[in-house]
């Protein structure tokens, strides 16, 4: 018994929509449609909520906003993008200002259609919502679970859909950090990772617990160096370990080189931490944008 | 009957009432709106959910003080049913609320720390109140004991008309009901998202409902002391009471905390206060 179908808490976010999803949105919980009977509560508390209901396409001041509500949201949890300007940005997608839907700051699970989106189909997203969620739960327990039993393997080409969307998530807490959503790994297109695969000196490591991707990282030989990058871990299973084991794969796969780069953002904290902990020094400094100064770490073979 | 067998039947029956009576509560508030309202065990629902989800802190030690809010709210309940002494129990729920304030305090959110000042007010309210209540019932029963309140052959509600009714003002306000529901309102997201509650996830969030039912079934449990000479009567009246809650609760809008502490003092004074007054010029 899971309850969590029967007990979907939702926060509602206006990102910049002319009102009409959000009122169609509250009609939900008038007496007409009364979705609190599915035992609905609109909460206003990202922390306590399980569905994140944003209206309206996202422009440059709503994008913090909707990434620090995400991340706020505890797992398992499941983004709904309710009208069509949360879907694609609809009619403003050319504006400006606006960098498209929902779905262009964080993922996106269940899109409902329609502006402004029915109450009825908004109460029909909700409820594959739940579906959703069922599922994420489910995997999340299974996968905690078996984290004992991950495998730690070379990932191929045909990985790299699943790696690019663990990327995405997983970055999500370096854009928090740094309020800027120009970081690369965030930017990287899924034709440029497959470029990457295709380049004999890459190297790419992946976490897999019951065929699912939990983790990965990368790297690539030049000379004696090996260059690490991107140690991937999927927000819920951090802080065991998966990380540190990463780390070890990938320098175990570079039998030739004689020292390991690394680079992480310099307030990046448990990179930092762990890279360290690790044996890595810091040896120089970069600034990449305004927002972050790169921070290089090195390591020789002992 | 046996304190001990008392004490455990509260134990186990108390979360299953308590539960109960917070589904009836959302049942009857939504019909009071015209709507259908979620099933009754909605808040058996939500529980079984949060448990399962993840639990999110600002300060991992938040979490510890909302467990001994649950083990001293369970413990208030324990020391009231196993008939143990009302100021004990007093002191008791006391330091359960301060527990809850301190853990509030401890997320260092300010959401949490309106909420936790609204909590700390609160009981500045209503705790003269609970007080008097007790001095009241001891007055007539010359016993603070609450087994032996509970014998005693005549009807409470009799000789403590007014200490009943203000009994019933600080009840709104220990369930945290409009026009009482300063601390954590479901419906003040702008003013207070979850105020007192807001940094608190998962598991804790569990916790803290958990803990509301066995408060609510001991507060219940109070009020059925007023009429424990004749238990029919008491139960009846307890679930009355509850039901007057939630009338009031969708009645009224929420005040102010200047109003809640001036409106509070005002009755225990005049209802509390008065009614041991002349309790103590008829002897």
């Amino acid at each position: 018994m899971s309850g969590f179908t029967k007990s979907p808490w939702i926060i509602h976010y206006d990102a910049s929509s002319c009102n009409g999803c959000d009122i169609e949105t509250l009609a939900c919980l008038t007496p007409g449609f009364d979705v609190e009977r599915l035992g609905v509560i609109n909460t206003g508390n990202p922390k306590h909520a399980d569905i994140f209901l944003v209206t309206g396409a996202v422009n440059e001041q709503s994008k913090d906003v909707i990434r620090n509500i995400y991340h706020q949201l505890p797992e398992p949890k499941v983004v709904v993008a309710v009208g069509a300007c949360a879907a694609s940005g609809g009619i403003f997608s050319e504006c400006y200002n606006i960098s498209g839907g929902v779905d262009s700051v964080i993922p996106v699970d269940v899109y409902v259609p329609g502006c402004a989106a029915r109450p009825e189909a908004i109460i029909d997203g909700v409820v594959q919502a739940l579906g959703v969620l069922e599922k994420k739960q489910k995997e999340m327990t299974s996968l905690a679970n078996s984290l004992d039993q991950a495998l730690y393997l070379r990932a191929e080409k045909s990985d790299a859909p699943e790696i690019l969307a663990l990327q995405k998530i997983a970055y999500q807490s370096e854009a928090e950090i740094y309020g800027d959503d120009s970081l690369p790994a965030l930017q990287q297109t899924l034709e440029e990772l497959q470029k990457d695969f295709d380049r004999s000196e890459q190297v790419f490591i992946k976490t897999v617990v019951n065929g699912k991707i939990i983790g990965s990282m990368r790297g690539y030989a030049l000379n004696d160096s090996a260059y690490l990058s991107r140690v991937l871990v999927h927000p819920y299973f951090r802080g065991r370990g998966i990380g540190r084991r990463l780390v070890e794969e990938i320098e175990r796969a570079f039998p030739g080189a004689k020292r390991f780069e690394v680079k992480t953002g310099h307030r990046s904290e448990r990179n930092l931490f762990q890279f360290r902990a690790q044996g890595y020094q810091e040896f120089k400094t970069e600034p990449f944008t305004p927002a972050i100064t790169w921070v290089y770490l090195q390591k020789k073979r002992q | 009957m046996n304190p001990w067998i008392r004490l455990l039947i509260y134990l186990v029956a108390a979360p299953i009432v308590g539960g109960l009576l917070a589904g009836w509560d959302r049942r009857i508030s939504a019909r009071m709106q015209s709507r259908q309202g979620p099933p009754i065990f909605q808040p058996f629902y939500d529980v079984l959910k949060l448990m399962q989800k993840e639990n999110v802190v600002v300060r991992r030690s938040q979490n510890y003080y909302i467990f001994f809010f649950l083990l001293l709210a369970i413990f208030t309940g324990g020391l009231f049913f196993g008939g143990a002494d009302l100021l004990l129990v007093i002191f008791a729920l006391t330091l359960a609320a301060i527990f809850f304030v301190l853990g509030a305090y401890k997320a260092s959110s300010p959401y949490s720390f309106i909420g936790a000042e609204r909590e700390l007010i609160q009981m500045m309210a209503y705790e003269p109140m609970v007080l008097l209540t007790a001095i009241g019932m001891y007055m007539v029963t010359k016993s603070f004991a609450v087994n032996e309140i509970a014998s005693h052959p005549t009807l409470l509600v009799l000789a403590l008309p007014g200490i009943f009714l203000g009994f019933l003002f600080t009840l709104e306000i220990k369930f945290r009901k409009s026009p009482f529901d300063l601390s954590c309102s479901h419906h003040a997201h702008q003013e207070l998202v979850s105020g007192i509650t807001t940094e608190f996830s998962g598991r804790t969030l569990a916790m803290i409902e958990i803990a509301h039912w066995y408060e609510s079934v001991f507060l219940l449990g109070w009020v059925y002391l007023f009429f424990a000479s004749i238990p029919a009567l008491g139960i009846a009246v307890s679930l009355l009471v509850f039901v007057l809650i939630i009338l009031v609760d969708n009645v009224f809008a929420r005040l102010k905390w200047q109003t809640v502490l001036k409106s509070a003092w005002v009755v225990a004074a005049v209802l509390g206060f008065g009614n041991i007054l002349i309790l103590s010029l008829l002897r």
